[in-house]
């Protein structure tokens, strides 16, 4: 049927995990992209027998809508594509994850690449030249401090201001936020509510 | 030092600081950790927080953290060393000690400033004079020094000398009358819910902590009643006046309520059944005589004089009739003093949260206790059963988790405890009985910690009391011996009752047992900051037992 190609693409999409990115379906976008190409000749040839023939309206006008709707599928494969790898950008910072990477196609990591710097540039830019970290604290925190479990024998843990805390399995600490967010991600230590 | 000011002398030292918290595993220091850490909390004072149980685990956690750190609270741990020597602190480094455990080691008394002591001494405890134990040697050993030049025994050298032997005499003996006994104050969680009263920031949910804290003390039954009585009457002007200032400006009916009533006495009641809750109540059993087959027909006597059908005491005690359930306290009060059950009604506290069912301060205490000592076939660590027991108080999913532990451990107790009078174990040695978990039944794993260890032996030894014949039974106390949950093998724990007559809960065993393994030579790990337990190698335990009969007798 018309259409199909392009339209499991959008399911393939829907049906992966949120949050993830699957493989970059070659295959399908070329196959849609050859139909679009030869509803496109069929039409062609048939405007040019237009005169003779009237009833060659209704076949061009299905043609055409087969046509736009596989062109608005491919775009919003693409589309929801690059929103997922921008959200990634936020969350994993400006270095994918290699599983990740080979997922993508090279015009996404072209983007991605691009996208990334003026990102950078931007929290640059901010603070008085200073540069503001702008994925740390994307909800803002109700603590400046928080409660965390060490899960795992750590060893010596640097604060900014050069104190430094020994981090040993089972142990309860109260320390500034944005340190240990990224043990928390780690696994090191657990945030405690 | 005592610390007079609390606030001045000790929370306006540590704040701005980092601070190392040192919790005891116990549920009173749980308690007043938790506390703690709700104030920290709220004034952002950083801290590091582990939990300790035996000597070296404190040793070796403020070896690892004395580099960073500045001052050190130590709850419930610590309080009957000689901190200074035995933790080699260097000069810088405060400590804040909150212990419950008697006697404090007189260098932390009179400790100038190092070590500050948060609380005040009862007014029935005594501490030798300084004078009587501390003297300024120097002078007279460089007087000494001097007369050696000289090589030449005057008189007034020996004289001196004679003197001094004496005063060392009148101390020892002053120091062991003073650490004869081992003993506990009042609980530091109280202690601590009281600071944050003086700082204005109590509230409800630290005040429980407070109450849980008292309730396990009642468990273990560690302090004279009077005492904790007292105390539950201090906490209730407390509950009254939160409860005062929450509640006047709102009509809905209150989420979060604390109440002291009439309650019944009996383990986990609303969490069991009525039946299996009166079994494994330890006043219940030992005055019914429940392990027996008279006592149990006794105590369907008892059920049938209430009025309650058995249909109703056999299931779960939320699944009972509602009218039955309201009324149980009055009609066991009416009919107590007939069965010899007085004190199975007593004021207590309670707590309703939103829309949780009614849960009772000993509920809390038994599941948090039980938690602290799972059985060793679970395998779980100190450090993590530690964790389970403090996140229980918080009322999570925890909380239904350590109902069910606390469940089995006390079936557990009370088939250890049938089994010792079943099989005539509690063997009189002379001046103590004494009873032996044997190695390999699937009951010693139970038998893990201290604190379930002292549960078994007081039920032992009420049930022991309430059958025996003997008049003397009541004056003798009980010692306990249980394979060590990590080697059995090897080591066993020992842990020493005192006897039921005794209604001042001072344990004597603390020093016995001490005074028995140094003169003995047995291989023996005196590490638990409860005096009254040590670890002893098995190979030891007849020679170490001898040298007990012949120390008491």
């Amino acid at each position: 049927m018309l259409g199909d190609k392009a339209f499991s693409l959008i399911q393939e999409l829907d049906r992966s995990q949120h949050g993830t990115l699957p493989p970059f379906n070659e295959d399908a976008v070329r196959q849609a992209l050859e139909e679009i190409d030869s509803l496109f000749q069929q039409n062609v040839a048939d405007i040019n027998h237009l005169a003779e023939d009237d009833a060659l309206v209704a076949g061009i006008h299905l043609r055409h809508a087969a046509l736009e709707r596989n062109k608005r599928c491919l775009l919003a494969y693409l589309y929801n594509r690059l929103e997922r790898l921008r959200t990634m950008r936020w969350q994993l910072g400006s270095v994918l994850p290699s599983d990740v990477r080979t997922n993508l196609c090279e015009p996404e990591l072209e983007w991605f690449a691009q996208y990334s710097s003026t990102v950078a540039r931007y929290m640059r830019s901010l603070g008085d030249g200073q540069g503001l970290d702008l994925t740390v604290d994307l909800k803002p925190p109700k603590n400046l401090y928080i409660e965390v479990r060490c899960l795992q024998d750590y060893g010596e843990f640097e604060l900014e201001e050069g104190e430094v805390v020994l981090l040993s399995k089972d142990s309860t600490h109260f320390l500034p936020m944005e340190h240990c967010q990224h043990l928390i991600r780690q696994g090191v230590l657990q945030h405690v509510k | 030092m005592f610390v007079t000011n609390i606030i001045k002398e000790f929370y306006d030292c540590i704040s701005g600081k980092r601070v190392l918290v040192l919790v005891h595993s116990d549920l009173d220091a749980i308690c007043s950790g938790k506390i703690l850490q709700a104030l920290f909390r709220a004034d952002h004072i950083l801290y590091t927080l582990c939990p300790v149980l035996t000597l070296s685990d404190l040793l070796t956690a403020v070896k690892s953290h004395k580099e960073q750190i500045s001052s050190i609270i130590l709850i419930n741990c610590g309080g009957t060393l000689d901190l200074v020597e035995f933790l080699e602190l260097p000069p810088h480094i405060k400590v804040f000690l909150a212990d419950t455990h008697r006697p404090l080691h007189v260098c932390n008394i009179y400790s100038d400033d190092q070590i500050r002591i948060l609380g005040q001494l009862d007014d029935d405890e005594e501490v030798p004079a300084f004078g009587d134990v501390f003297r300024d040697d120097e002078t007279s050993e460089s007087e000494e020094e001097d007369e050696d030049g000289v090589s030449r025994i005057s008189e007034s050298r020996l004289e001196k000398q004679r003197e001094r032997r004496l005063w060392e005499q009148k101390r020892n003996k002053l120091l062991f009358d003073y650490s004869q006994f081992s003993y506990f104050a009042g609980s530091t969680a109280t202690l601590m819910f009281e600071l944050a009263w003086k700082l204005s920031k109590d509230t409800s949910d630290l005040l429980w902590l407070a109450i849980v804290s008292l309730s396990g003390e009642q468990l273990c039954s560690i302090r004279e009643q009077h005492k904790l009585a007292l105390c539950a009457a201090d906490l209730n002007t407390h509950v009254a006046r939160l409860h005062h200032t929450n509640h006047t400006d709102t009509t809905e009916p209150a989420a979060d309520t604390i109440t002291f009533q009439k309650d019944v006495q009996l383990s986990l009641y609303r969490h069991w059944s009525l039946v299996e809750s009166m079994r494994h109540s330890p006043l219940t059993a030992t005055s019914l005589k429940l392990w027996t087959h008279k006592g149990e027909k006794k105590m369907f006597e008892l059920l049938a004089e209430l009025g309650l059908p058995l249909t109703e005491c056999r299931q779960l005690f939320c699944g009972m009739d509602v009218k039955l359930r309201s009324e149980l306290p009055t009609l066991l009060e009416g009919k107590a003093d007939k069965y010899g059950l007085g004190g199975l009604v007593t004021p207590s506290f309670s707590r309703s949260h939103v829309f949780h069912s009614r849960c009772s301060a000993s509920d809390f205490a038994h599941a948090a206790l039980a938690l602290l000592e799972p059985p060793s076939t679970d395998g779980l660590s100190m450090s993590h059963a530690f964790l389970d027991a403090s996140d229980c108080l918080n009322g999570s999913t925890v909380f239904a988790k350590g109902i069910a532990s606390a469940r089995k451990q006390l079936e557990a107790v009370y088939r250890q405890m049938q089994t010792f009078l079943d099989m005539n174990q509690v063997i009189s040695a002379g001046p103590f009985l004494y009873a032996t978990v044997l190695q390999g039944s699937p009951l010693a794993a139970f038998m893990s910690g201290p604190h379930v260890l002292g549960a078994l032996g007081r039920f032992t030894l009420g049930a022991h009391v309430s059958a025996s014949r003997n008049k003397k039974a009541r004056s003798l106390p009980l010692v306990l011996t249980t394979p060590d949950s990590s080697q059995p093998q090897d080591w066993c724990l020992v842990c020493g009752i005192p006897p039921l007559a005794d209604t001042s809960h001072r344990n004597f065993f603390g020093k016995a047992f001490e005074q028995a393994v140094s003169k003995t030579q047995s291989r023996a790990q005196l590490e638990f900051f409860d005096s009254h337990v040590i670890r002893l190698h098995v190979e030891d335990r007849s020679k170490f037992f001898d040298a007990l009969i012949s120390l008491l007798s």
